[in-house]
């Protein structure tokens, strides 16, 4: 195309009356088609629709055009349909430049149409003088690692991992917790319909740990996260178990003889575990691990026991940390959430009683292999509870917690409630104290009728704080909005619904995977609607309540579709890359490697070449994102689209 | 003993009571969700502020005894409409018609108006003596003037059993 004189034609669209209803579309058009270059300016309701892309076909053809302006909403949304559409008119797809009058002009302007139709045109006008100077580009084609890392072993990870494998992929699945099954395993039942956790659970556990595509390293944790030609190198610690995993049949009888007691993390501290322990019965990988901080020869030096007693040699007290490189070509993220600590509330910020506790508390209450075996006690004396009272929204819809709503907290206190009812009998006294109900799920409003039938006493109104008797009753009073009247609970157990949150590492993972984190401190999708299980970040993808708090349904069709996303880029064995990449102009560059040094990707390096230094590209590494060209003290450096000639030309148009 | 107690009057729920009151319900108060939609539609609160919504809150907690001696309950006309807009089924009319076979049981006193209703219904037949009309014109008409036909006053013996049977021999 070189020497051929650009013959641009410009396409307007109202976007419905996002854009036309405040700018003129007409009169921006009309303006357009007076500038130097452009052949033909047209404007068009839906540009993005068949009949708007055949109007730009048919005059790319009609007017011989060589650069096409589409002035419309963000590139991020239709720049792809309109390199196709360039792409079918015979164009090479890289010449076409899209001006946004949308988000950046419709939008924040609504309220001043004079003023946004002058800007759309300027918009245009620079978008024109760019596109003159557009030169073809070929995008390129990377072999990509044609396997998986899916991090977060709990029932969204499992999903993924085992979607993934299914598929043909070879998936690594790390768990930073000596077993898989995350917050699902610690539940009873599960609402609306009661199946039990474990029965639904368990047998997918067991499935991740015999998969021949699946390489399970639970007890691990991703320490870095390098991105290569294919994919991703990613370094993972694989912590010592201090029990040999090969030889351990985990049949407990080291946990019998270990004489030390610690407050169990899976049964939420209400019971205990050894230091040498197996989280519960039918953990996957189903071996035992030595806690280093409690184990009584790693601490003190003495004791050994276990290693006397295991029938099968398996104790190793002198097993390291070990580290393992994994190369893969997607990496879904799948870290689960956490609980909010109530403590933080001003309200519970005082109140001192074993007889509050949160709802995973009594989940581990009610499951038959609980602490207490499934029977419902009060944690202070034993006794079974005669009234308790469940308070929703702990935390949650909250300006000083948790703005967001936890999305299960409605469905965990009605079933909750349920179960109570079955466990503690007709005699008991169950009270549901909420702010709204929210049981929007299939099922659950059919649910929540069942409850209200049961004589479950539910009080619209959220009590203002919680206060601790001598007998170890709790005071709450509530005033129910239905009847008026200011109430007072006596309750034995109190049961507090606490809000979701990021989980505990999540911030420091997403800075290593460089994935944007929401003003909720979950990870951002790559689109709300759209692109629900990806992130801006190509080749990382999200499943579950990483990406904000989701129930068990919602969970595994997040997971499905990730793993799905992630199977379709890795199974077509490449990827495409966008062309626009640094190049070095050789005879320019002196080889000073602050290029070297401005690079994030570590695409860009100086190397020695015919006795000199050379900086050269990695195009598999780079992200176009400029920062080498900017510091490149000769320009030498320059990214593909977006050269400076290019960049000057709209530079030269804003500022008139 | 209940754990709950109404902090305004101290009152304590009557759960015996509304066991007792259950089987004259299509649909026990325990169902509702407080939509409101039967007090938005209430003839009897334009007029004399009646909050079915409230009435059946109060059931649903068991706080029966205040909602038995309430004047409220014999403000309901039994236009019934709140049992048919009813989302989940519930019958704030008909729980109404419970706590007022409940006053009469315990012998509470009903509303003067109510008696004066009864005492003509025995005596005539009708619910209200039959009146004459007043027209715009001032002058005021009976049923002859305007050529109707006389009432039948008076309640056959049959239906006096039938009242008497009803109001449980009394």
């Amino acid at each position: 195309m070189g020497g051929e004189e650009p013959r641009v034609g410009v396409f307007v669209c109202h976007c419905g009356f996002n854009i036309a209803g405040v700018v003129d579309v007409a009169r921006v058009a009309e303006l357009a088609a007076e500038l130097p270059s452009v052949v033909v300016a047209e404007h068009y309701p839906y540009m993005c629709s068949e009949p708007g892309q055949a109007l730009i076909i048919e005059r790319v053809r009609e007017h011989k055009l060589n650069r096409v302006v589409v002035a419309a909403c963000s590139p991020a949304m239709h720049e792809p349909t309109f390199r196709a559409v360039l792409q079918r008119a015979g164009l090479n797809p890289y010449l076409l430049e899209m001006a946004n009058i949308r988000e950046h002009c419709s939008w924040p302007h609504a309220h001043e149409p004079g003023k946004a139709t002058e800007k759309a045109f300027k918009l245009v006008e620079m978008a024109v003088a760019k596109a003159r100077l557009l030169e073809p580009l070929e995008p390129r084609e990377v072999p990509i690692e044609r396997a998986a890392l899916v991090i977060g072993g709990g029932i969204a990870g499992i999903t993924a991992a085992l979607d993934l494998a299914d598929a043909g992929v070879r998936t690594y699945l790390v768990e930073r917790a000596p077993s898989i099954g995350g917050k699902m395993a610690m539940l009873d039942k599960t609402f609306p319909t009661l199946d039990c956790a474990a029965c639904i659970l368990t047998p997918k556990m067991v499935a991740v740990a015999r998969h021949p595509n699946i390489e399970l390293l639970a007890y691990s944790e991703v320490k870095e996260v390098r991105r290569t030609e294919g994919g991703f190198e990613v370094r993972v610690l694989k912590k010592a178990r201090y029990v040999d995993e090969e030889r351990c049949t985990g049949c407990g009888a080291c946990m019998e003889k270990c004489p030390i007691k610690v407050p169990s993390e899976f049964d939420q501290g209400l019971g205990y575990r050894k230091a040498i322990y197996m989280p519960f019965p039918q953990a996957v990988p189903r071996v035992a691990t030595i806690d280093p901080e409690h184990c009584l020869y790693l601490t003190k030096g003495k004791c050994r026991v276990c290693e006397r007693f295991c029938p099968a040699g398996a104790i190793d007290f002198s097993q390291q940390d070990r580290e393992l490189l994994l190369k893969v070509g997607a990496i879904v993220v799948a870290t689960g959430m956490g609980l909010l600590d109530h403590r933080h509330l001003s309200e519970y910020a005082g109140l001192d009683s074993p007889n509050v506790i949160t709802h995973l508390q009594l989940e581990r209450l009610l499951s038959s292999s609980g602490p207490t075996g499934g029977r419902v006690l009060r944690p202070s004396d034993g006794r079974e509870p005669r009234s308790v009272a469940i308070i929703t929204c702990v935390g949650s819809r909250d300006e000083r917690a948790n703005r967001y709503c936890c999305r299960i907290g409605c469905g965990v206190a009605v079933k909750q409630a349920v179960l109570l009812r079955e466990r503690l009998g007709p005699g008991a006294e169950i009270y549901v104290c909420f702010m709204d109900m929210r049981t929007y799920g299939r099922g659950l409003e059919e649910f929540y009728a069942k409850a209200r039938e049961e004589g479950i006493k539910f009080i619209r109104g959220s009590p203002a704080e919680v206060e601790a008797l001598p007998d170890g009753r709790l005071r709450l009073a509530v005033y129910d909005q239905s009847t008026g009247k200011l109430l007072e609970i006596l309750a034995d157990l109190v049961v507090l619904v606490v809000g979701l949150t990021p989980p505990s590492g999540l911030a420091e993972l997403a800075a290593m995977l460089k994935v944007p984190v929401g003003p909720d401190g979950f990870l951002l999708e790559a689109h709300p609607k759209l692109r629900p299980a990806e992130t801006p970040i190509r080749g990382i993808f999200i499943a579950g309540a990483c990406q904000g708090p989701k129930d068990i349904v919602e969970t595994t069709a997040h997971a499905s579709a990730a793993a799905m996303k992630a199977a379709s880029m890795l199974l077509k064995g490449y990827l495409t890359a966008e062309p626009f990449t640094a190049v070095v102009d050789e005879e320019r560059c002196r080889g000073c490697g602050r290029c070297e040094e401005a690079c994030e990707y570590g695409a860009i390096s100086v190397v020695e070449r015919d006795g000199r230094l050379i900086a050269r590209v990695n195009e598999a590494l780079c992200e176009g994102c400029g920062a080498c060209a900017v510091r490149c003290p000769t320009g030498a450096v320059r990214v593909r689209g977006f050269k400076p000639e290019q960049i000057l030309a709209q530079v030269a148009v804003a500022a008139r | 003993m209940s754990g709950l107690t109404d902090l305004m009057t101290m009152a304590k729920p009557n759960e015996e009571l509304k066991r007792k009151l259950a089987p004259l319900l299509a649909k026990l108060p325990d169902a509702c969700l407080q939509c409101a939609r039967c007090t938005s539609g209430c003839t009897a609160f334009r007029l004399l502020e009646l909050k079915p919504h409230e009435i059946v809150a109060c059931a649903r907690l068991g706080f029966l005894d205040e909602l038995v001696s309430s004047k409220a309950i014999w403000d309901c006309a039994l236009c019934l409409k709140c049992v048919e807009r009813c989302p989940q089924g519930v019958a704030p009319a008909e729980l109404i018609l419970a706590l007022r076979n409940e006053a009469a049981a315990r012998e509470l006193e009903v509303p003067e108006g109510l008696s004066t209703v009864l005492m003509s219904i025995m005596e005539r037949g009708l619910a209200f003596a039959p009146r004459k009309a007043v027209a715009r014109d001032g002058r005021a008409y009976g049923r002859e003037d305007v050529g109707l036909p006389a009432l039948e006053v008076g309640l056959s013996e049959a239906a006096m059993m039938a009242l008497m049977e009803l109001m449980g021999g009394a």
